[in-house]
């Protein structure tokens, strides 16, 4: 325990000596920290076009930037974790040594992982500035730092797991990249269409005041409703795919922030407001409605207050941080795999030292 | 088996062949290397040394045969192996933002050593290979030969009883070949099994005891080598005045000419004597009588001969 203890933190020692802590490193953090420093100011002075809550919208700008930052960065520094080092030469010299194949894997993850995080600890005083901005609050900050390190992790062990399994670097970093866009963007394309692609039908019953039951200046003077309109249409529906936005970590890190809303009820900041839309999406679309004038009891049109959206709905951080760590692990599975000794099939075009 | 080395641990190898989808890289490799002895693994580029240097060296599993390192199976017992094995690749390569000294360090630790350990380890292995001027310059401004000096330290970290050495003298000047030979010759006197494999036949003929031919995949016989002994060997002779030199040989008509003087095939040892005592007999002032290559060379170029016919 001990002894792979030790094996692991020499694994980490050696990774951030050679492969992070170089010129180019500092010189993105020092790039990192100018362009938050932009993004926050400009965001803070533009604070004011969202009104009331533009300190709260501002800094969830800002948290979210930082993810953005962190997920541009981290598969940099760990899509070429294995496969550099077999193109230098000196993957088999580890090999040979007492280290275990999981040991070596779960070094360079950790030590990939440190190096995106110090990407976050630049950040860290642009997050204090613009939460101190958006009306401080703890627990907002806490639980945005605590996605964001969790999700770095887990694109430093994608960008491991595909750099032992992809022979050229220059593919396995590319593919951690598209990885990546798959779960920011490709989550929300492929959410968006496949609504649209398999709708459901929905019929409406709309029953509305017959001309002359309101007189000119709207009040109800003979209740009495024309028959029924009947209509069928077509209309999107995403509560099946509800899981694609749980896979998304702008989602996540939504999802998990303790929503903020104003005392009538609206989201007071991005957070919520996404929050209260993904979540709405899990409930099926009513298959047929009713809106009626005359019979208020039969009307099914939605007036549900977002918390009461939140409070009926599954929590949907969990379950992508959930299909999060499975990507993780699969991918440092993969890569344990990949460097097990001694080899009995060795990748296309990989040679072993 | 002790993992310090004091054991001596040798090296045997049967049958063991290996594949890469179509290309049979190593396809009948038979041998042993004893401790104590330097043994040169002979044979042309592609013909399956560094592929059987990596099945010896744990990272490549055979498709069939078994190696005994030390008495262990590298498939079965990978990590007493590795104790037992220093390995140095025909690749150079190394952590280039790391200097010398902390590549041996870390080294040493993956090695198990404990830190305060690995750090004198280190000091040692630097003066022996002889960088202690660039010990702390990061590995990527040494040169080629100094890389390699680099690359056989890093392989004694951890006291290894074998040493697999694949094309240890590639790109070294002709004094640290010296130097390479003497610290071989050294770690092999000290007990050791040392497996160096190389096609600069000179180098090996000057530190190896044994020699294992390797063609194509396989090693050779031992009775064909034996048969190839017999064969006739080639004499270099000059003579002061090469006219007389050619006229005392002008009853044979297999002398041929190289740019350093005439070349005659003799049987053997003998042949050669006799050959030099008629040729001052006849009045030639020999200057220079030698065989025309090495032991190995000739087996190696003889080998190929035959191989090609």
């Amino acid at each position: 325990m001990k002894t792979s203890a030790l094996a692991v933190g020499t694994v980490v020692d050696l990774e951030l000596r050679q492969r992070v802590r170089s010129t180019a490193w500092y010189v993105l953090l020092g790039v990192s920290a100018v362009l938050l420093l932009g993004v926050t100011l400009l965001l803070l002075a533009t604070a004011g076009l969202f009104g009331r809550n533009g300190g709260p919208q501002a800094a969830a700008a800002v948290v979210f930037f930082v993810l953005l930052l962190g997920t541009l960065v981290t598969p940099a520094l760990s899509g070429a974790a294995i496969n550099g080092d077999r193109d230098a030469g000196t993957l088999a010299t580890t090999q040979v040594t007492l280290i275990h194949g999981w040991q070596l894997v779960l070094g360079k993850f950790l030590a990939a992982w440190t190096a995106s995080l110090a990407f976050l600890a630049v950040a860290i005083p642009f997050l204090l500035i613009a939460e101190a901005f958006g009306g401080a609050d703890a627990g907002v900050l806490l639980t945005s730092l605590a996605v964001t390190v969790i999700e770095l992790g887990v694109i430093a062990a994608v960008g491991v797991g595909l750099s032992a399994v992809i022979a050229r670097p220059i593919f396995s970093v590319v593919t951690t990249y598209l990885v990546v866009a798959a779960l920011s963007i490709g989550t929300l394309v492929a959410f968006g269409l496949g609504g649209l692609a398999f709708p459901v039908t929905v019929t409406a019953t709309d029953e509305s005041y017959a001309s002359g039951a309101v007189d000119d200046t709207g009040k109800v003077v003979h209740p009495v409703c024309d028959p029924p309109i009947v209509e069928h249409y077509d209309t999107p529906s995403y509560d099946k795919l509800w899981g694609l936005l749980a896979a998304n970590p702008y989602v996540v890190l939504a999802d998990a922030v303790p929503g903020r809303f104003d005392a009538s009820g609206n989201p007071k900041d991005a957070f919520a407001a996404i929050k209260v839309a993904e979540r709405t999406v899990q409930i099926p679309i009513a298959r047929s409605t009713y809106s009626s004038d005359c019979h208020p009891g039969r009307d099914t049109r939605d007036t549900r207050a977002p918390q009461s959206v939140l409070d009926s709905t599954a929590p949907t951080w969990t379950i992508g941080l959930l299909i999060h760590l499975v990507l993780a692990l699969v991918a440092l599975g993969a890569a344990v795999r990949a460097v097990r000794t001694p080899a009995r099939r060795l990748a296309r075009g990989t040679r072993i030292a | 088996m002790d993992p310090t080395g004091s054991t001596p641990a040798g090296v045997v190898v049967q049958g063991v062949r290996r594949s890469f989808g179509s290309t049979h890289a190593v396809r009948d490799m038979t041998f042993s290397a004893s401790p104590g002895r330097v043994t040169g693994l002979i044979g042309p580029n592609g013909s399956g040394k560094t592929t059987l240097l990596l099945m010896l060296a744990t990272l490549l599993a055979p498709d069939a045969g078994t190696i005994r390192i030390g008495g262990l199976d590298p498939l079965r017992d990978p990590g007493g192996v590795r104790a037992l094995t220093g390995w140095m690749p025909d690749v150079l390569g190394s952590w280039a933002s790391l200097t010398t000294r902390a590549t041996l360090e870390l080294t040493g630790r993956l090695h198990h050593l404990p830190k305060a350990r690995a750090a004198a380890r280190a000091e040692e292995l630097i003066a022996l290979v002889g960088l202690g001027d660039l010990a702390d310059q990061p590995t990527r401004v040494l040169s080629r030969g100094q890389k390699q000096r680099m690359s056989l330290a890093r392989a004694l970290v951890h006291d290894p009883g074998v040493l697999l050495l694949d094309e240890p003298a590639s790109g070294l000047d002709p004094e640290a070949r010296v130097d390479l030979r003497v610290l071989v010759r050294r770690l092999a006197a000290e007990g050791r099994t040392v497996l160096v494999s190389s096609h600069v036949l000179a180098e090996l003929e000057e530190m190896a005891d044994d020699a294992v031919y390797v063609q194509r995949g396989a090693t050779v016989d031992p009775e064909r080598l034996e048969a190839l002994r017999d064969a006739p060997r080639l004499w270099r002779v000059r003579a002061e005045d090469p006219a007389a030199l050619d006229a005392a040989l002008a009853g044979r008509d297999d002398v041929s000419t190289d740019h350093l003087g005439r070349l005659v095939p003799v049987p053997d040892e003998a042949g050669a004597a006799d050959l030099l005592a008629a040729l001052v007999r006849d009045g030639v002032r020999v200057v220079a009588f030698a065989p025309a290559s090495g032991e190995m060379e000739r087996t190696f170029l003889e080998l190929s001969r035959e191989a090609g016919a």
